[in-house]
């Protein structure tokens, strides 16, 4: 290859990267992305909620661009689940039926593609099945370009974005994050694609057409009162149903992550929805759950990071994606002055950091940087407090031939056998600190 | 009214399903190196004195196995690069790099 010389690189072709490549092409840089699949979106999976208000800031125009969604998520909400009940909170409203929508269920094998073919569009070159070995540094420690496994695949810009996912490993050679997530501050999702027609799966989920769809988060029994989640998501014509839990929390138990999901879709709440579907792809993936306190630096010295590799997740609402996109955003803009200044000292590239505490993206965080803390150190949390729901509907809905009051009394007896008012209380307030930030 | 002791049975007392991991991997579609292992144990050794041996049980697609020697085998085949095992083996025994550029899964819907 040669001396091959960029004004940026990035490396991986997911949301982050490609909304990092797109905003610097579109700024007049000349920018490569190197990717290790054999496509944009070829490593990639998530569970399937892709919200477009982030897409919007990139790339204006992208509905006329007719971007390969899914469904338009016009319902959603929760299902806490015990071994043999459900109590569902489901939001419906004729306002999300608007198009546009705030939220679609997306596949990553068909949107990453779509998505990275907008930044060849404006001029990124693309290469794919190129994996980028390590950075190149100089004598002073500055990154200067990156090394691939190509023959003589080193390429070189005065600024490298890394958006290389969750799996950070050039996140760490940079000097950013001191050492790996450990198994606490990661969750191990799976998930199975399973395969329905178009017509049954809007009988089974209630919907009038495919400009309808559902997401559905799914707590308690889902993960065995763990700390974690399902989740069940409406695709044109198939169902991404999956189960995150804690790193930890499989190896504490010992824990088969297949097992989990098939013990999900297995419970007699779950199985009529999956009836007859076929199952046409299975993965599995790690999701952050770094926090905001535990983030790596942002910047060095010709060097930014975004997306997964840099923790930008809210799992509380399910958001990464959106997170990504804002950040390569953010990153690629900050490239772009940094050409102007011909400064991409750490010190300048941190205005990057200064733009996402002004976003969303770091008050998010910030806000919700209590969560996974709050969730290990509360393992019962979600197991308890689902089964004490299910069981007080329960009684609540049936009639037994004894007085309301004495009902009534049943539901708060059985609250005490559980856990202890201060024990509720303590929960609560917890929680609140997690909500509140 | 029913007992409910079963609504807060500990982890260990729920009987699991049994699933043919086969049966899903079938479904994936792999370009597999045959030249490289993108995943290596690096000392056999500290497997053998693992006792928990927690990889056999979180790997999601049953990369690790033992022999009958009980010898760790790495089935890196079928590894959908999740990166599991690099963070959570006890002992950081296992080296993990990414394929080489356009090996290994290729998701059809992710």
């Amino acid at each position: 290859m040669g001396m091959l010389t960029f004004d940026a690189i990035v490396v991986g072709a997911g949301p982050a990267g490609v909304a990092a490549a797109l905003t610097m092409a579109r700024g007049g840089l000349k920018v490569i992305i190197i990717e290790r699949g054999r496509f944009a979106g070829a490593k990639n999976l998530f569970g399937g909620v892709f919200y477009t208000h982030a897409l919007a800031d990139v790339l204006p125009d992208y509905w006329e661009r007719k971007p390969p969604f899914e469904r338009p998520v016009t319902e959603q909400g929760y299902w806490m689940l015990s071994p043999d009940s459900v109590i569902r909170v489901m939001h419906k409203s004729e306002r999300y039926r608007k198009e546009p929508a705030d939220a679609y269920t997306v596949l990553r094998a068909r949107f990453d593609p779509w998505f990275a073919e907008q930044a060849v569009e404006a001029g990124a070159l693309l290469i794919t099945r190129t994996t980028v070995t390590r950075l190149l540094k100089d004598e002073r420690g500055r990154v200067i370009g990156v090394d691939t496994d190509r023959p003589e695949g080193s390429v070189y810009a005065p600024v490298v974005i890394i958006a290389e996912g969750v799996n950070n490993l050039l996140t760490r050679q940079a000097g950013l994050i001191a050492s790996d997530l450990p198994p606490t501050h990661v969750a191990l999702a799976v998930k199975e694609y399973v395969n329905l027609p178009a017509k049954e799966l809007q009988a089974r989920f209630g919907l009038s057409g495919p400009r309808e769809g559902v997401a559905i988060d799914v707590f308690g029994d889902v993960t065995l009162g763990l700390p974690g989640t399902g989740f069940i998501y409406t695709n044109q014509s198939g169902i991404s149903i999956g189960v995150g839990m804690l790193l930890s929390e499989f190896i504490t138990h010992r824990l088969r992550p297949y097992e989990v999901l098939e013990r999900f879709k297995n419970h007699p709440v779950v199985r009529p929805y999956l009836e007859g579907g076929e199952v046409r792809e299975y993965g599995a993936h790690l999701i952050p759950e770094t926090g905001y306190d535990r983030m790596p630096k942002l910047a060095g010295d010709g060097v930014m990071v975004a997306g997964d590799a840099a923790g930008m997740v809210d799992a509380l609402h399910r958001e990464g994606t959106n997170l990504a996109i804002t950040a390569g955003k953010a990153a690629g803009e900050t490239a772009l002055a940094a050409h102007q200044q011909g400064d991409f000292s750490a010190a300048f590239l941190s205005r990057y950091r200064r733009t996402l505490e002004d976003s969303f993206v770091l008050k998010d965080m910030k806000q919700y940087r209590r969560m996974t803390d709050f969730l290990e150190s509360s393992p019962h949390f979600m197991g308890t407090y689902v089964n004490l729901l299910n069981e007080a509907a329960l009684r609540y809905f049936t009639a037994h031939g004894i007085p309301k009051r004495e009902m009534e009394h049943d539901i708060i007896k059985m609250v005490r056998e559980r856990r202890s008012f201060t024990g509720v209380a303590w929960d609560m307030l917890k929680l609140m600190r997690a909500m509140r930030g | 009214m029913g007992n409910n002791n079963h609504m807060t049975a500990p982890v260990a007392e729920v009987s699991m399903p049994h699933v043919n991991l086969d049966d899903l991997i079938v479904c994936l579609k792999y370009y597999v190196d045959e030249e490289v292992a993108h995943i290596r144990i690096k000392d056999q050794a500290i497997c053998a004195t693992c006792d928990p041996k927690p990889c056999l049980a979180f790997c999601p697609a049953h990369v690790f196995e033992t022999d009958r020697q009980g010898r760790m085998m790495v089935s890196y085949q079928a590894c959908v690069e999740c990166g599991s095992c690099r963070i959570a083996c006890p002992f950081h025994n296992v080296d993990w790099r990414l394929p080489r550029g356009g090996y290994g899964v290729a998701y059809k819907y992710g």
